[in-house]
């Protein structure tokens, strides 16, 4: 790893403030998973990186607050895999967050780190914009809420703009009965990331709405029911050391289609 | 940068104040600041494992975590001195997890977080909590076995008592390995040793038009940058049969990764930042990196003609070609031909201990510091290069976290010692894993088969095309190519059969041995032919194998060494394990294989054994261990030659000044090679003991006989021990035996020699496979060798399903992805796939079939790459049956398994 200055923070106005000062030379460390990575390869090259993870609040308890589940940014995967209320309401998401990388890694990985990494491949996203979280920020003005499917904009491209910072993720609390499920492809069954992956949500009226991952720069939403030919014509998937593009189009009607049969079941 | 900054670290209990800069991971800091050496860096990525603690009581990757991030907090290391981890520990000896014991450290701290979770007998939970450590040696199953045992609390097994070979001792060394103590390269320390980096490109195949350091040079702490303009000239270069590799590309680079600079400096981080500011201008040039390309006949030469003077292919990419041929091709008789071609992809070793090279050349001595294989060919190569007397180039070889092939030859220790030179300070380069996939990987191969059998499934002839896809340089590919396609009609009866292969040299990285050498590929053609055999003829894929197959004393090459074992019993025995005969589930398809490796052919083993005052034995042989476990067969067949228990036996190796000469470590010779030549020592003594005994009892030699542990007086027998107790300290010192195996080379023989034996492996799958995605499942994987005798079964098991399990890499997942300029895609462990635990079949069985046939003590045979000969094959005909579809290339991917069933539907 290069050289870098190091800030621990305890506030997120003092984060805010590190980040006003560094400009785009400073980067924000949650559990590492992917900015170490991307530090040792050189991808990332920042001047400073600001640490997170003993800033106030950053890893707070999960919460209930104006019919939402607000998922501290701090929050890991396993916390995640481990939270009753989300294991209720959000199955699919505990699906997700359970596969990401291993133990070790979902340790560290935070919900938070996996949405504003912004990688195509991500698990848990598309989730989240299937149940329509959002993403709080914080910034000079104050605090925003953006949608998780506005909010990453494409690969590696999200919406947070100077000075900002995402303190927590908020989960609408579903208004009727849902199932909701999860399922991806992989090229062996140990850790991988996804060569694609897709969420299914199931309501108690029938209707059905997908997510997919991995086959467009950002998460793409689906309303189920239509043409089971056409259905996923939006998906532009590409062709990469993972996979070819036509392989990760057909496993997605193969995937939806177990995803909804699992639904079903579940509901 | 930034400064240091000061920490607060609880270790293990202790307490610790360090000061460390913002970009020290976790790992380095535990290494190098702390001085615990037990968590490893392999991947650097948070894939491998290797690097795993637990911090603030949560399993973490220390490779991803900052040190700053530990501050305040307690970390907790494969060191530590605690109830779960000695439980843990014990288990894993016991049942025999620990091979190289490189993955070790990270592997028991993952299995004491099950323990702690109460899960250690949940075995989805056991396969889900070590998913994040990768084994390379195959380890998986015996874990399992080791968390089982951990959940029942088992006690310890009482050490047993009488004989020690022929059963499961533990293996030495294996404690040092467990509590992270084993000292591998990496974990030295060297005095004023300066860390050196390696300057790439991005591309395979280049000239270089120009390089530009300033930038780099300003970075404190650097030492020294070397281009190959500032070496000595003409250009040093080596290789082990061609001397066709520079110790750095002057005018051109001819693989992916070759280095074009390299930098010294204080520190690793220094090395790294000033290599990123080595400016390199080149011109990418086309790269040849498929057979088709660089057979063409237009195809731009990899090599120039110079390198390879005397050699009328110097003009062409053809490093070498072969041809095997008895019979006549055009004998009738053939009712039915088949035909095929079969890919087998570049695939890389990734041992979990990457590569590295110590070397302190400052005077007219070397020290050389390498996990190599084979320290006396090291020696050997690094005298000739430098002009030095073998006496003045000590080569210490640290046990190696795992070999496979790829730390046979030597690497970059030239390098190394030439910038030791320059800088007269001790040099070291330890490469990423990223670097070594540069730097080691298999041959790839395209095998074209035609194969006649008669209507009753009787071979009639086999004609194969087989063509080696070699690197950049030779390295000793030529050989893989010859050994493998020697025995290209594979374990059977042939009566007539021609083999014409070829090492072709390609933009690549340079391929080297890897287990199998050269079998897996060549097992993958014959056996797919005589699937497609089977299933043209209607005959079972087991009753054309036994109908085919050699038996004992069979020629499988007329006028070579017969078959060696009953191999039919290993055929069948793997066919009953499988449950062949038994009604097969719906959806379900099994296949079987066998193929033959063979054994080392020639070559010196020399053991010293010397007999202790007060009983205990020393034995030095040369041989590496690197995860097979060496030491312990040794130790063994000390132990029982002297009655001696096993921890009164030490074996000493690794070090060319103390121990001496064995010519390598490889191609499964060394229990036979130095298992015979320690024997032949512990004779030695015998004799020598008989001598001392007839001296102070005044009796004739004639009178005395030894056999092991006992000395046969006319009155009555004494133990060894007691004899060596009472007596040897009196008439004053030790004794000390020699032995030796030396199998010489035939000149007209094409592999410069006889097999000394065959590896014959019997493989058998039964799988499902998902249509819907390609995934294959497997219910069962049986793997039975013919081992003549097995001196350690614990240990035979182990070998076995490392290699079946390393075996299932390349049937199912691994292959190197090259872009359009010869560039490895998926470098490093993040795209590329090998095994984990949750890829395990869901039963792996191994047996073994023992006649006592084999050349080694006791009549063992060697036994460490078998269960690997045959396993894609194997699993490719189960995968035919469940499906229906019948793939020539390899690796069965869901997506390729996946696109040849939609062939089929069309
Ligand atoms: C071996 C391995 C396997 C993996 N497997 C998977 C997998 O299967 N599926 C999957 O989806 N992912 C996988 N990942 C990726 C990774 O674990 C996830 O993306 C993780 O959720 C990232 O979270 P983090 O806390 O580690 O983020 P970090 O690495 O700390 O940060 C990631 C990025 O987000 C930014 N960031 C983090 N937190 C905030 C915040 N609060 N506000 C603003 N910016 C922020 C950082 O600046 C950085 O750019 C894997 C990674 C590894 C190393
Ligand atoms: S996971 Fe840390 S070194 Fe591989
Ligand atoms: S013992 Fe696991 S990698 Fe060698």
């Amino acid at each position: 790893m290069l050289g870098f200055d190091y800030a621990r923070p305890e506030k997120f106005d003092d984060v805010i403030a590190l980040l006003l000062e560094a400009g785009p030379e400073a980067l924000m460390l949650a559990g590492g998973t992917d900015l170490v990575v991307a530090l040792r390869h050189h991808v990332a090259r920042p001047r400073l990186v600001i640490d997170l993870k003993r800033v106030e609040g950053f890893r707070a308890e999960i919460r209930e607050e104006d019919g939402s589940l607000v998922v501290p940014a701090g929050t890991t995967m396993t916390e995640i895999v481990r939270d009753r209320r989300i294991q209720a309401l959000f199955a699919a998401l505990v699906e997700a967050a359970n596969v990401v990388g291993s133990i070790q890694i979902r340790n560290r990985a935070t919900l938070a780190g996996n949405i504003c990494n912004a990688s195509p491949a991500a698990d848990t996203v598309p989730l989240l914009a299937l149940y329509g979280a959002s993403v709080e920020i914080a910034g000079t003005s104050g605090t925003r809420l953006s949608s998780v499917e506005d909010f990453v904009r494409g690969n590696r491209d999200t919406d947070l703009g100077e000075g900002e910072v995402v303190t927590a993720v908020r989960l609408p609390l579903p208004r009727q009965k849902t199932a909701s499920t999860f399922e991806r492809i992989t090229r062996r069954r140990g850790v991988d990331l996804a060569t694609v992956n897709l969420g299914c949500l199931l309501q108690a009226d029938g209707t059905v709405r997908y997510a997919l991952g991995a086959v467009a720069p950002r998460p793409l939403l689906v309303e189920g029911g239509g043409d089971p030919e056409t259905l996923f014509d939006v998906a532009t998937p590409i062709t990469d050391v993972r996979a070819g593009a036509d392989y990760r189009r057909a496993m997605l009607n193969v995937i939806a289609e177990r995803a909804l049969a699992r639904a079903r079941s579940a509901l | 940068m930034s400064g240091e900054i000061a920490i607060d670290l609880m270790v293990n209990g202790t307490e610790h104040r360090i000061a460390v800069p913002p970009n020290l991971s976790l790992l380095d800091c535990l290494r190098d600041k702390v001085g615990l050496t037990g968590s490893k860096e392999c991947c650097a990525v948070g894939e491998c494992g290797a690097c795993t603690v637990e911090m603030d009581g949560q399993l973490v990757n220390s490779c991803l975590c900052l040190a700053v991030e530990a501050d305040g907090k307690a970390v907790t290391t494969a060191e530590a001195e605690d109830e779960d981890l000695g439980s843990v520990r014990d288990a894993f000896l016991q049942t025999g997890s620990v091979q190289c014991g490189f993955c070790i450290p990270g592997m028991v701290m993952a299995a004491r977080a099950i323990l702690r979770d109460e899960k250690a007998d949940d075995a989805v939970a056991v396969r889900e909590g070590l998913s994040g450590n990768l084994c390379r040696c195959g380890g998986y199953n015996r874990m399992f076995e080791a968390m089982a045992r951990v959940s029942a609390r088992q006690a310890r097994a009482e050490a047993p008592t009488g004989p020690v070979v022929g059963t499961d001792v533990e293996r030495s060394g294996g404690r040092a390995r467990a509590d992270g103590s084993q000292k591998f390269l990496a974990d030295l320390t060297i005095d004023n040793v300066a860390h050196l980096k390696l300057v790439t490109l991005p591309v395979a195949h280049a000239r270089i038009d120009g390089i530009d350091a300033s930038a780099a040079w300003k970075v404190p702490g650097v030492l020294d940058i070397v281009t190959a303009v500032d070496l000595p000239q003409p250009l040093m270069h080596f290789g082990p049969v061609y001397k066709d590799r520079p110790v750095l590309a002057a005018a051109e680079t001819r693989h992916h990764g070759e280095p074009v600079a390299v930098i010294a400096a204080e520190t690793k981080e220094a090395a790294e930042e000033a290599a990123l500011l080595v400016e390199v201008s080149y011109t990418a040039l086309p790269a040849v990196t498929d057979i088709e390309a660089a057979t063409a006949p237009e195809a731009p030469l990899v090599q120039p003609p110079e390198l390879r003077p005397n050699d009328p292919r110097s003009g062409t990419n053809i490093l070498n070609e072969r041809v095997t041929e008895w019979g006549d091709l055009d004998a009738p008789g053939a009712d039915v031909v088949v035909e095929g071609i079969y890919g087998f992809p570049m695939v890389t070793h990734f041992a979990i201990e990457p590569h590295g090279f110590i070397v302190d050349a400052r005077s007219d001595r070397m020290t050389v510091w390498s996990p190599v294989q084979h320290p006396y060919l090291l020696q050997r190569m690094m005298a000739d290069l430098f002009e030095l007397p073998l006496t003045s180039v000590q080569v210490l070889a640290p046990d190696p976290g795992g070999g496979f092939g790829g730390k046979q030859n030597p690497k970059f220790e030239p390098l190394v010692a030439l910038i030791s030179r320059r800088i007269g300070r001790p040099c070291r380069l330890v490469l990423t894993l990223e670097e070594t996939f540069q730097n080691v990987r298999r041959t790839a191969t395209r095998m074209k088969m035609r194969t006649g059998f008669t209507k009753d499934g009787d071979l009639v002839f086999q004609d194969a095309e087989a063509d080696y896809l070699v690197g950049a340089y030779g390295d000793i590919s030529e050989r893989v190519m010859a050994k493998g396609s020697y025995l290209g009609a594979g374990p059977y009866r042939t009566p007539n059969a021609r083999i014409r292969a070829r090492a072709i040299l390609s933009h690549t990285t340079p391929a080297t041995a890897f287990r199998g050498f050269g079998t897996p590929q060549m097992s993958w053609a014959y056996e797919g032919q005589m699937d497609k055999a089977a299933r043209a003829l209607g005959i079972d894929g087991l009753a054309i194998r036994m109908r085919n197959l050699a038996r004992k004393g069979d020629e499988v090459v007329p006028g070579d060494f017969g078959a060696d074992g009953h191999w039919e019993q290993s055929l069948q025995k793997a066919a009953d394990l499988l449950g062949w005969q038994t009604p097969l589930p719906e959806g379900h398809g099994r296949g079987i294989a066998v193929a033959i490796k063979a054994g080392a052919t020639t070559g010196l083993s020399n053991a010293t054994v010397r007999l202790l005052a007060d009983g205990s034995v020393v034995v030095y042989a040369g041989t590496s261990d690197m995860g097979q476990g060496a030491r312990t067969i040794f130790a063994q067949l000390a132990a029982d030659a002297f009655g001696a228990p096993m921890d009164r036996v030490t074996v000493v190796s690794g070090d060319t000044s103390a121990v001496p000469f064995d010519l390598q470590t490889s191609a499964s010779r060394s229990t036979v090679f130095m298992g015979n030549a320690i024997s032949k020592a512990c004779e030695d003594l015998h004799r020598q003991l008989a001598e001392m005994a007839a001296e102070l009892s005044g009796l004739e030699l004639e009178q005395i006989s030894v056999t092991n542990g006992i000395i046969h007086l006319p009155e009555a027998p004494v133990p060894i021990m007691d004899f060596v107790c009472a007596e040897l300290r009196s008439w004053g010192g030790e004794l000390v035996g020699t032995g030796r195996m030396r199998r010489h080379s035939l000149k007209d023989h094409p592999l410069g020699g006889t097999p000394a034996f065959f590896e014959f492996n019997c493989t058998a799958f039964e799988v499902s496979v998902d249509e819907g995605t390609g995934e294959i499942l497997i219910h069962r994987h049986v793997t039975v060798g013919d081992v003549g005798k097995a001196l350690n079964p614990l240990q035979v098991e182990m070998q076995d399903e490392g290699a079946a399990i390393m075996g299932l890499g390349h049937s199912m997942m691994e292959h190197l992805v090259l872009g359009e300029n010869g560039e490895i895609r998926n470098l490093g462990a993040l795209d590329y796939r090998i095994p984990t635990t949750k890829d395990m079949p869901l039963s792996l069985v191994t047996g073994i079939v023992e006649n006592g046939d084999g050349p080694g003590p006791y009549g063992a045979k060697g036994v460490s790459e078998g269960a690997i000969l045959c396993t894609a094959p194997a699993l490719a005909a189960a995968v035919a049956q469940a499906t229906g579809v019948v793939i020539d290339d390899l690796p069965l991917t869901p997506e390729r398994v996946w696109r040849a069933v939609q062939t089929r539907d069309r």
